[in-house]
């Protein structure tokens, strides 16, 4: 135990214990500079968000069940009649406001691209769990600028608003990616798509403030004792990605500035028919979301090296490696973004982008084996959080290799643009970071909300959510490979079967995560109460009640041993008789 | 996938999964037996990484009162190690994947170039002698009469819908591409060569490859003739999105013997009877938004009636209206966006130097032949009575 005396405090309450009174609940929680309610406000946000994203994804699967085709048949009478099979869509064509079926497939997976990647993954991890648990893991009492804090969460609200409106409007048809000269030229009359470029502009603004606030945060905040080496990995994931925020966000800004100019005022920048060059906008975008692949994906890193580490007992093999690994996949990682359009660009970059493409993939070799090796003669709990790290290695490890053949230029020349990419950068986002996000949340869903979920539903919500994963997105790779070009409403009849497949698949996921919603709900109406410390974790945030009380600690913790010394110290809340030492603990620091 | 033709050749079974298909030319079969070796490194580093996971998991599983055994926190050897053996493999992957690359996009001064024209949504090719293909075929494989069980009726089922044009090259042949976009980005991919390269508007790019031998079984049907001749057809698909019929932007390389070929690009380049030449233009270019049977489309139907058609006034975006005559025809066609018709989006691009003066001629004679206010009533004769009824209850 790192602090001494907590009896004095023991009647000062939990975070979320308000004021009496549903309205001045409601006020309290929305002026709340509380890390905690806004990491909660955060998460709510953008499971809303992933709730639409995922919405448009089922109708992207399910206009793709069957191809489409005008077929000439005889009815009854033996009249001659015309008709389309196939447009699934086609009943959403006057809702949205669409000329087509095929546009309206067009928006619904711009739909799904724009709001999964502005919306819920670039914020998911760092800005609730983040939110949530980094100030605690340092042992301080909330992030440097609570305030700031509490405006970042209303810029990303506003943005949020902004691309509902633009979809509420009927969406736009440019691609989660803009390019131009299509993203200034379509739906020239209608202000939805620069709403929708509007909405990922603003939403930058709340990711480089939360950057900014934890980058300080942990620069400054750290607990009397905590040496750089001394924090967890989670923590090294955030601060990585934190830097990239800062860095990265504001040339997306800027480029959607541009774009919007070009919209609006026809000042030509990137539109050959004004004098502007397509191609220099796809530098701009990259140089912004080739790092914030990285922002999507060290968060999930660092939440798999705290699950590995605490729910098989062992200390994580090779810190340094992971810690060091992560700044430099940051670094590198700025230097990549030529990768993405090697078929727009000179053969001499092209090189030059396929080489250091392959520097990026070493560092995150390096923390696969790290997290291997740290299982090796650990004490391995199979539970919901364990289960989802199991489930990262498996589809991340995919995720990975399969980009190999990307970063390779003979064989990226025909993959580029098909549903083999689709397929590989869904196993490294989906099969990385929402994976690594649930199994995050079921982590410290006792420390969040005080109760205990029901540990049989989350395992079944798991594996529904792998199996479903794996059947939609493995046929990808064939459909590939075979020939299927990506963003295609309609396909050549070769291709039906595995894109059946992929759809029901896709089904499968659905129910994995209607289970875990059912699992949550149950927790929070009649869940059993958490422990302090139910999985025996030695980070600081199992020192604290649970959930925890609004300023953290009773007193300011003084940190007195790892983050992963599980073979020399008995975790904070257990007793020793149920958590056996080894005899011989490792001599190794 | 063409099970038999799989059969009959020695990939493995796996590379047959992946491709489906032959890659058609030598810098293609390159680019999977690479692909196929980045596959087997992988799939054995993956199945190590599982295997050694699934023991940990079983062997390690918790059990009540047993401590985790302390292990070393880090080993530099280890380390070392699974740092250079991945370093020194994707050096290797590297280095095949530039020379990969170097075969595809090179291609020898003597190769025959191919100029490609793109727009949302066709595909054009000009032949080295100035002619391009007007011929076309269905999207679906089987494009002949299915017969189905539909509804009620037990009737017959035809394919219909958009034709897509067949671009004739000859056997064992380097051939160039010089491509540029008249519009947004596209992006030209022949599968079976395994390469895309973008088309720009702003600049010309390309690519080259080998086509390949036919073998004696390479048999296609030539729609002009319904006659099987030696040929083997691949599909051609846009790859970077370029809007809504961006998933019917496709077209299809028919390999042929030279002397099919010279016959082809011969007839191509002699004159025609302009109703025919603007038919075959329409459906090369045009169908993908411009309907002759007054089906809707990205951009109005050639068909009269409802206000549309030949010789009847166009009611345009500004509210003001323009007698669809051969001006009109004409500046639609070479400035698009100078008149639009209410109602639609101003999406065409301008087809000024991709349409001759003979071609645009031949477009306006066919818009004609097809209205029934147009000289040749005759050919129309059994729409005309219906139509002309609808169009005059139109209100502008």
């Amino acid at each position: 135990m790192s602090y001494a005396d907590s009896n004095a405090h023991h009647e000062e309450g939990s975070y979320f214990s308000g004021p009496p009174g549903m309205l001045a609940k409601i006020w309290q929680w929305m002026t709340t500079v509380d890390h905690k309610k806004i990491g909660v406000m955060y998460l709510f946000a953008i499971m809303f968000m992933f709730f639409i994203g995922g919405v448009a994804a089922l109708a992207v699967r399910y206009e793709l069940l069957d191809p489409v085709r005008t077929v000439q048949m005889m009815d009854a009478s033996g009249e001659e009649m015309t008709i389309v099979t196939g447009e699934r869509l086609a009943g959403l064509k006057d809702i949205m406001n669409a000329r087509s079926a095929n546009e309206v497939y067009n928006r619904m997976f711009t739909l799904h691209g724009a709001v999964m990647v502005f919306m819920f993954i670039v914020p998911s991890v760092p800005a609730s769990l983040g939110n949530f648990f980094l100030p605690i893991m340092l042992g301080a009492k909330d992030v440097a600028f609570p305030r700031l804090n509490l405006l970042s969460w209303y810029i990303y609200v506003t943005g949020c608003l902004f691309g509902v409106l633009s979809i509420l409007m009927g969406g736009v048809d440019t691609g989660w990616t803009f390019y131009t000269p299509y993203s200034t030229t379509t739906d020239a009359d209608h202000w939805r798509v620069v709403l929708m470029i509007l909405a990922a502009f603003i939403l930058g603004f709340s990711s480089i403030l939360t950057g900014m606030n934890f980058v300080v945060s942990v620069h400054k905040l750290r607990a009397p004792g905590m040496g750089w080496f001394d924090m967890p990995l989670f923590l090294w994931g955030v601060y990585a990605t934190s830097i990239i925020q800062v860095l990265a966000t504001p040339v997306i800004g800027i480029t959607l500035l541009l774009l919007v100019f070009e919209r609006l005022f026809h000042i030509g920048i990137f539109d050959p028919s004004m004098g502007g060059d397509p191609v220099l906008y796809q530098h701009f975008f990259w140089f912004y979301s080739h790092p914030v692949v990285y922002v999507m994906i060290l968060p999930a890193m660092g939440i798999i090296s705290e699950l590995i580490a605490v729910h098989s007992r062992k200390h994580i093999f090779g810190y340094r490696a992971i810690a060091f690994s992560s700044l430099g996949i940051a670094g590198v990682s700025f230097l990549v973004w030529g990768h993405h359009i090697f078929t727009a660009m000179g053969e001499l970059a092209a090189i030059l982008f396929s080489g250091l493409t392959f520097l990026v993939a070493i560092p995150t070799a390096i923390k696969v084996f790290n997290w291997l090796a740290t299982l090796y003669k650990g004490s391995i709990a199979i539970n919901t959080p364990m289960l989802y790290a199991l489930a990262f290695l498996f589809t991340f490890s995919i995720g990975g290799l399969t980009g190999l053949p990307l970063a390779t230029l003979a064989t990226d020349l025909h993959l580029h643009d098909t549903y083999y990419v689709v397929a590989h950068f869904h196993y490294v986002m989906m099969g990385g970071t929402v994976v690594a996000f649930m199994g995050g949340i079921h982590h410290w869903w006792p420390k969040m909300f005080g109760k205990m979920y029901n540990e049989k539903g989350g395992m079944l919500g798991c594996i529904l959510v792998f199996v479903g994963f794996n059947i939609t997105f493995f046929t990808q790779f064939f459909l590939g490979t075979q020939g299927m070009p990506r963003r295609y409403a309609n396909y050549v009849d070769e291709f039906q079967t595995l894109h059946q497949i992929s759809t029901y698949g896709s089904w499968i996921i659905l129910l994995g995560f209607l289970v875990h919603l059912g699992v949550f709900i149950a927790s929070l109406i009649s869940g059993e109460k958490a422990d302090q410390n139910p999985w025996g974790g030695l980070t600081l945030e199992w020192e604290t009640e649970s959930p925890p009380i609004e300023h953290n600690f009773h007193h300011e913790p003084v940190v007195t041993h790892g983050p992963y010394d599980f073979d020399k110290v008995v975790p904070p809340g257990w007793d020793p008789k149920d958590y056996p030492l080894p005899a011989n603990p490792s001599s190794h620091s | 996938m063409n099970m038999p033709l799989l059969a009959s050749t020695n990939m493995s079974f796996l590379q047959r999964i992946f491709f489906g298909n032959h890659g058609a030319s030598e810098a293609a079969a390159w680019s999977d037996g690479l692909f196929m070796m980045i596959f087997w490194f992988s799939a054995v580093c993956f199945v190590i990484l599982m295997a050694l996971m699934v023991i940990f998991v079983v062997k390690y599983r918790r059990k009540p009162g047993v401590a985790a055994q302390p292990s070393p926190h880090h080993n530099l050897n280890l380390e070392i190690l699974w740092t250079v053996v991945p370093s020194a493999s994707m050096l290797v992957m590297f280095v095949l994947g530039f020379e990969g690359y170097a075969m595809k996009m090179v291609a020898p001064d003597s190769a025959m170039e191919l100029k490609v024209d793109a727009w949302k949504w066709a595909w054009k090719v000009t032949y080295p002698n100035g002619a391009s293909s007007p011929e076309t075929k269905y999207i679906s494989f089987d494009d002949n009469m299915l017969a189905l069980e539909a509804g009620e009726a037990d009737a017959l089922i035809e394919t219909m819908g958009l034709e897509y044009p067949i671009f004739y090259v000859p056997e064992d042949t380097a051939v160039k591409l010089r491509m540029h976009s008249q519009d947004v980005i596209h992006s030209f991919w022949i599968p079976e060569f395994r390469t895309k390269m973008d088309v720009m508007p702003n600049r010309y790019t390309g690519y080259g490859f080998q086509t390949p031998k036919l073998k004696s079984t390479d048999m296609v049907l030539d729609q002009t003739t319904m006659l099987d001749i030696p040929g083997r057809d691949m599909w051609i698909f846009c790859a970077e999105y370029c809007g809504d019929e961006h998933s019917r932007m496709a077209a299809t390389l028919r390999i042929v013997p030279q002397e099919i070929y010279e016959a082809k690009i011969k007839e191509w380049g002699t004159p025609k009877d302009p109703i025919e030449l603007g038919k075959t233009i329409h459906k090369t270019m045009c169908a993908i938004c411009h309907s002759v049977d007054g089906s809707p489309g990205t951009g109005p139907t050639w068909k009269s009636g409802n206000g549309y058609g030949f010789g009847y006034d166009a009611a345009l975006a500004d509210g003001t209206t323009a007698p669809r005559d051969a001006n009109y025809l004409r500046e639609s066609i070479l400035d698009p966006n100078a008149k639009v018709v209410a109602g639609y989006v101003p999406a065409m691009p301008s087809f000024q130097g991709q349409l001759s003066d003979v071609e645009i001629d031949g477009l306006i004679a066919y818009m004609q032949s097809l209205s029934d206010l147009g000289p040749n009533q005759e050919e129309t004769n059994e729409e005309t009575p219906e139509a002309a009824d609808t169009a005059g209850s139109e209100s502008p």
